[in-house]
């Protein structure tokens, strides 16, 4: 349909990621990992994604830069919302991942209007706190016990339980989060991830994630017929496989590269892309006769599904021609919706309707003109004076400047893999921080006391 | 690799208690104090040997929080075995397990055999809970009962094994329907063919095509 033709469009190279990504993508694991944790580890690092060209790099962060800066605008016109969508496609540079994300999934607006902090009764605490240490726990941000990165992870959990009192915490949403903060500052992975559970998987941690299971396999009868019957014949719910797919977004079980690309498209395109992941996959482990031979039985099916081939899941393979709709997810719904009223009744959760993506969450919470405004958690003093790059920020009064810096080299060390691969070791600090700005205007920061957001510290470090 | 029986076993209860911990302690013999949260379901297998038989053990861990209870019902399904856990160091775990009882009894065959597991036995200055207290709600509900450490892997092998041979000794008692594979258990394709005489006492004359 019509999705196909702007699949076959894409350019070559797409890989973001550099050959010395691999030391922190979260699968990797010094300690040692779970057994199909580290086959995917080890067969992951030899396809680890060919280098974009540094000039092609710039180039998309130069139009990248463009577009965040006049983002109603990018949006309210129709054939630039078609190109936001390719060059989704594409796959967004690493330095504004995070920014990106935050634009997209519309997080930005929801932090604009809600600018009042919220306090409650944190009843949840005590769960989320046992969550902390078993997130992407081999992650150089999550590994430390009441680390940096756990810390802002029970603010990001604490936040939402507050923001959503009736809902509470559910521990699917531990990942998501941790995947946020390794892009973007707490405030923002807090409001994206309101985003991702209020607009893109509603009701997801609740019961809406089995009525989805019932999509994804009413559509699999479609895409193949052969993996539909096998799974049904062994009575393998969807939930029994899918459930950590979706509900993680499948941050644990693609490759790092891949996660990040499906999660470009994901915030662009909405739940339908990860629909599609779900259906290659199980398409491609289940879709033949001579696969089946080897798996007869629910266990040996699910283990088939643990495991799957690398050449599945690597990023171009993944994002190749499979035409699923918002449409046809749609349909399945009000059809799966219903079968589900007959045979188990209403269901329990009513949940907001589900949007499918940028576009239409920008529709319903139109962009404000305003520029991204952070809280600057760092402020850099001189641009010349390279030696002591941090001084004393705000954070509410209670960070000195010894901390500030402890936590800036901290956040610096904690970069997500792409990030820190593309960081030039060439550059100090400072010209590094300023190169995107470079790339736009070509004007240096300029003066004492210039802040930089903790955004665009956080993106550009 | 060949087997006479095929069990396949559940693990819940809160989570935190280390489920995941005691699946990999019984499967790979080690302990992991750092690991993923479990997201939807986990799994592993092994075998044991039961009375000279090779007994294979299907095990499926289960997310522990509220909000997964709803799917981890599908996982109760054909389960012949449940280990049902609790921290000895956290009251509250063990004040649901009625709840987890409940929610097992409900939705898994009848013959289910429940071992109740009071975790992290290790922690014994951090004890809440006193092991007669386990024992007294084992008693009470017809369960088996042990304290285990996932990570000295005190009792671990002890609480798989004795699950499976109060399994085993129910089969031989013809409580199970050993046909069924609803019911958990699988007959394994050679001992199927070959033997039998454990399954004499139920449907044995269908032994031979429990293979698959």
């Amino acid at each position: 349909s019509l999705e196909v033709s702007q699949y076959c469009c894409m350019t070559a190279p797409q890989y973001l990621n550099t050959s010395s990504n691999w030391c922190l993508d979260p699968s990797f694991s010094t300690l040692g990992s779970e057994p199909w944790r580290q086959q995917v580890l080890s067969v992951f690092l030899p396809c680890s994604a060919t280098d974009v060209p540094p000039e092609v790099l710039r180039h998309r962060e130069a139009k990248w830069l463009e577009m965040l800066n006049d983002w109603d605008k990018w949006m309210s016109k129709r054939h630039k919302k078609v190109g936001l969508k390719l060059r989704c496609q594409k796959g967004i540079p690493p330095s504004l991942r995070g920014r990106a994300w935050l634009y997209l999934s519309g997080g930005k607006v929801k932090r604009e209007q809600n600018q009042t902090s919220q306090s409650g009764d944190p009843k949840w605490l005590d769960v989320i706190e046992k969550d902390l240490h078993r997130q992407f726990p081999f992650h150089e941000m999550f590994m430390a016990r009441g680390g940096h990165g756990q810390q802002d992870l029970l603010r990001v959990l604490k936040a939402y339980t507050l923001y959503r009192p009736e809902e509470g915490y559910c521990q699917a949403q531990a990942p998501i989060a941790a995947v946020l903060l390794m892009h973007m500052p707490a405030e923002d992975a807090f409001w994206t991830l309101v985003q991702i559970c209020e607009k893109y998987l509603p009701g997801y941690y609740s019961e809406a994630i089995q009525l989805d299971g019932e999509i994804l396999f009413a559509l699999l009868k479609r895409v193949s017929p052969v993996a539909h019957r096998h799974l049904k014949k062994h009575k393998l719910d969807a939930v029994l496989y899918m459930t950590e797919w979706f509900m993680c977004a499948f941050s644990r079980t693609l490759p790092w590269a891949s996660v990040l690309r499906v999660w470009d498209m994901f915030f662009s395109e909405g739940v339908k892309i990860i629909f599609r992941v779900g259906l290659v996959l199980l398409k491609c482990m289940l879709g033949s006769q001579e696969k089946l031979k080897a798996c007869q039985g629910q266990y040996e099916t699910m283990e088939l599904l643990r495991a799957i081939e690398p050449r599945y899941m690597q990023e171009a393979f993944l994002i190749r021609e499979l035409a699923v709709s918002e449409r046809d997810i749609e349909k399945e719904h009000l059809s799966q919706l219903h079968h589900w009223k007959e045979t188990r009744g209403e269901l329990h959760c009513k949940s907001p309707p589900r949007m499918h993506g940028a576009q239409a969450i920008m529709a319903a919470e139109p962009h404000s003109h305003q520029d991204l405004q952070q809280k600057p958690t760092i402020v850099v003093e001189e641009r010349t004076a390279s030696s002591s790059p941090a001084q004393g920020g705000e954070g509410g009064g209670s960070r000195n400047s010894n901390r500030a810096h402890k936590e800036k080299k901290s956040r610096k060390s904690s970069a997500s893999p792409t990030e820190k691969a593309n960081a030039n070791p060439s550059l100090d600090n400072h010209s590094y921080i300023n190169q995107p700005e470079l790339l736009l205007r070509d004007t240096p920061l300029q003066g004492s006391n210039q802040t930089l957001s903790s955004t665009e510290h956080d993106t550009y470090l | 690799m060949a087997y006479a029986y095929l069990f396949k076993y559940i693990i819940i209860g809160d989570t935190g208690v280390g489920k995941s911990c005691l699946l990999l302690q019984f499967t790979d013999k080690r302990f992991q104090p750092v690991h993923d949260l479990t997201i939807g379901v986990e799994f592993g297998a092994r075998m044991i040997t039961i009375d000279g038989k090779q007994i294979k053990l299907q095990i499926w861990d289960t997310a522990g929080q509220e909000s997964f209870r709803s799917i981890t019902r599908s996982y109760y399904r054909g389960a012949a075995g449940a280990l049902l856990v609790y921290d000895i160091t956290r009251r509250d775990t063990f004040n649901h397990l009625t709840t987890w009882l409940e929610d097992a009894r409900q939705h898994s065959n009848s013959n289910m055999v429940i071992m109740l597991i009071g975790n992290k036995s290790d922690l014994e200055s951090r004890r809440e809970v006193k092991k007669e207290e386990g024992e007294a709600f084992a008693r009470e509900h017809g369960l088996i009962f042990m304290e285990t450490s996932a990570k000295t892997a005190s009792n671990v092998e002890e609480a798989f094994i004795n699950t499976a041979k109060e399994i085993y000794e129910k089969i031989q008692e013809g409580v199970f329907d050993i046909n069924n594979e609803a019911n958990g258990i699988k007959i394994g394709p050679q001992h199927a063919a070959t033997n039998s005489s454990l399954a004499g006492g139920q449907g044995g004359q269908q032994a031979g095509g429990g293979c698959c």
